[in-house]
């Protein structure tokens, strides 16, 4: 199946059916726009995808656009960031999180009553973060209660993506407060519109507003929306959390590699092409721009030879998280003044835009999301290099 | 080849394991003779293993790792420069026989400035960073113009070597001084457009091989480091178990994998094309990543073992000091930084 000659054939498929399909003017036509706008063409742009079969490339085979290898969806994925395609942020969590989910430990019923709606576009989200669960995941304290057929929810998520707009969410919740925290975790699939349900967008420093908070006010969920058993919802949420694992950095690492030229254009415009410490930066920069492309793809090979060890995704993360951020810094001091006016976000956009400061704050998403560096680089210190691990129990020592 | 090459590198780590670090050249230098690792990158039609610039490297990184103080990384580069001339092919087989079984032929790891003066045809300038010299029979040296390319046999008039002492004791370098030596005399391999393409794909080579020997001695020192933090115990703990120490760790392996896998990268695209000038740019960022992180290794290293770090007896330093020449060694005369960003911004 991933002959060389195969593996070219899909690629020039890909490569012309995003030519021809790739929205023109879609960077101009996100700036500045209102949310409305964005969730629109977003669902333009899924349902493009989604008819030509790339959308779903990680489904296993018998879905629409299932059945594709690993090696398979490294070329559409590599393929969408050389097209510079808008990037499927508003369905992300449906087709990777929640359909992985699904599909790895949700029962056949749960897939069918559930898998066909993500294909024709609904949207999900996660609940997982809380206010005070945030490295600390397991700690999380929204409460679910068996009730008969029901559990009872009560609590607060937040920095959940897009929630504002979700049909559904992923939600951990506890069901168990007696054992050691992951122990009491339960997983389950939540209606956003059941009753009890309220969502607050959060304004965050970029101006946009793409994570939000749900609360629970005694809301019901069925259990036959619980995957897995009860109380082993830690085990779930984390069979499926990292489900696009090296795909989506390989497009990112990409991206980013075909951003450098705005900063030549930037360079030029600014006229310091000559200056020796901007181009001592810049050239540092390209080095290491190409290693985090080197690693991405050499972590995806790991996956595909099944190779791969604990530790080397959080590489990947980690050292793609750094770069980005030398790479939205050297852009941001290169601009000046002139980065320091704000011409209005850009929405759904990739993290290199050409406007300085909103990349560079946005590029915070990167090193706090998702696992943030500072776990990534305990897990690399613990697992990888084999450092004592943290001792359990903790105390706060009293002071003398 | 890929299992070869593991086989020869998993040997290579035995001999090493076995001649201590640093790796005595008087130890070394014989032992790898026999071993035949001289003619691993030679091509098959010469009578060499045909594993190519990969498998250099692959012994470079290991080499590295043990601090060799053999002069195996120009003597390869040497080799390459004739097998890849304009000899006639017995001829170059010839020299590859001399070359690989103990008479060293060394390189500059930088470049000489020499030139040749038009009318008489005579060789004069100065070649710093000549590994080894005194060992060696011969040195690969080129024009500063880079229109010839030649071998020069160090015992003739006109040729002296004056050893140099650096802060790096795990190589030892010559300045090597040409006065009115006669370009007759000596064997040409490459001149006009080939020799131009023969030191292109010198400096990539020498680039890639310093970036292997980077790699392996910055493996080499970070697992050191960590087997330090591992064993040493104050406030009752290990060293390794306080987070300020493990996140720096995780650091510089993140920043090692990052420059491994673009040195592999670079391996992988630029083997058969050595010598166009897209190789030799994918080359300047696998050198300047890899020695700048051997370097950034080395200095976190010296902090994170503490006192011990600062005596003589504890490789430590060596690791570092190489770390630091490794970073001025080969072509970029204003560093590697400003000739990759000149070659992107379209200004060099």
């Amino acid at each position: 199946m991933d002959s060389e000659e195969n593996i070219r054939s899909l690629r020039m498929a890909v490569r012309a059916w995003l030519r021809e399909n790739v929205p023109a003017g879609w960077r101009e036509a996100m700036t500045g726009t209102d949310q409305a706008s964005f969730v629109s063409a977003q669902r333009d742009w899924f349902a493009k995808l989604s008819e030509a079969g790339y959308a779903t490339p990680h489904w296993p085979e018998g879905w629409p656009g299932g059945g594709r290898s690993l090696v398979e969806q490294k070329v559409i994925f590599e393929e969408v960031a050389r097209a510079d395609a808008p990037r499927l942020i508003l369905f992300f969590v449906a087709l990777y999180h929640a359909a992985c989910t699904l599909l790895e430990c949700g029962t056949a019923e749960q897939r069918e009553r559930y898998l066909p709606g993500i294909l024709a576009g609904e949207i999900w989200c996660q609940g997982f973060s809380e206010p005070n669960a945030g490295s600390d995941l397991a700690s999380l304290k929204t409460r679910a209660e068996r009730r008969g057929d029901h559990y009872v929810i009560n609590g607060q998520k937040t920095w959940s993506t897009m929630a504002q707009y979700a049909d559904r969410c992923l939600l951990l919740a506890r069901s168990d407060r007696s054992g050691p925290p992951q122990a009491g975790l339960t997983y389950l699939l939540l209606d956003m519109k059941s009753k009890g349900v309220s969502v607050r967008p959060i304004s965050q420093i970029t101006g946009d507003d793409e994570f939000a908070e749900i609360f629970f006010d005694d809301v019901e969920v069925p259990v036959t929306d619980r995957v897995g058993e009860e109380g082993n919802g830690w085990a779930v949420a984390q069979a499926t959390l990292a489900s696009e694992r090296g795909l989506t950095l390989v497009e990112l690492s990409q991206r980013m590699r075909y951003s450098l030229p705005l900063l030549r254009d930037l360079m030029r415009a600014r006229r310091c092409e000559g200056d020796s410490a901007a181009r001592r930066d810049l050239g540092a920069l390209i080095a290491r721009v190409d290693a985090t492309c080197a690693l991405a793809d050499q972590y995806l090979l790991k996956r595909i030879s099944g190779t791969e060890v604990a530790g080397d995704a959080s590489m990947v993360k980690l050292h793609y998280s750094r770069t980005l951020r030398e790479f939205v810094s050297l852009g941001r001091r290169l601009s000046g003044l002139q980065g320091q006016y704000d011409p209005g976000f850009m929405r759904g956009a990739t993290q290199e835009t050409g406007n300085w400061t909103l990349d560079f704050m946005n590029s915070y998403n990167w090193s706090i999301a998702g696992g943030s560096d500072e776990i990534q680089r305990n897990i690399i210190a613990e697992r990888l290099l084999g450092m004592a691990r943290e001792p359990k129990n903790w105390q706060l020592e009293s002071p003398a | 080849m890929t299992d070869y090459l593991g086989e020869l590198r998993d040997s290579a780590r035995q001999v090493l394991a076995g001649t201590g670090t640093p790796a005595s050249e008087d130890k070394l230098w014989p032992l790898l003779v026999e071993l035949g690792w001289l003619l691993a990158p030679v091509p098959e039609h010469l009578g060499g293993l045909g594993l190519g610039i990969e498998g250099a490297c692959s012994l470079h990184t290991e080499l590295g790792g043990g601090l060799s103080q053999a002069a195996y990384l120009p003597a390869t580069l040497c080799l390459d420069a004739v097998c890849h001339s304009d000899l006639p092919e017995p001829e170059r087989a010839a020299w590859v026989e001399r070359l690989c079984s103990g008479e060293l032929g060394t390189a500059p790891l930088t470049d000489p400035a020499l030139t040749l003066a038009s009318g008489a045809g005579a060789l004069s300038g100065l070649a710093a960073t000549v590994q080894s010299a005194d060992r060696a029979s011969h040195v690969l040296l080129w024009t500063a113009d880079h229109d010839c390319l030649l071998l020069l046999a160090l015992d003739q008039p006109g040729v002296q070597i004056t050893s140099r002492a650096t802060w790096d004791v795990t190589r030892r370098l010559f300045d090597l001084r040409v006065d009115n030596a006669a370009l007759a005399e000596q064997l040409v391999l490459a001149r006009g457009d080939a020799a131009r393409a023969a030191v292109r794909r010198l400096h990539t080579l020498r680039d890639l091989s310093l970036a292997a020997d980077a790699i392996g001695g910055a493996a080499a020192l970070l697992a050191l480091t960590l087997e330090h933090l591992a064993t040493r115990r104050q406030f009752g703990r290990p060293l390794a178990l306080f987070q300020a120490l493990k996140h720096r760790c995780a650091d510089l392996k993140t920043r090692l994998a990052g420059a491994e896998a673009l040195l592999q990268d670079s391996l992988a695209a630029i083997s058969t094309e050595a010598g166009d000038a897209g190789a030799l740019h994918t080359a300047h960022k696998a050198k300047y990543l890899a020695c700048a992180t051997f370097l950034n290794v080395a200095e976190e290293s010296l902090q994170l073992h503490g006192g011990i770090g600062m005596a003589d007896e504890h490789p430590c330093h060596l690791f570092l000091k190489r770390a630091m020449l490794n970073e001025h060694l080969g072509s970029a005369e204003q560093g590697y930084e400003i000739a990759i960003a000149d070659h992107f911004l379209g200004t060099a």
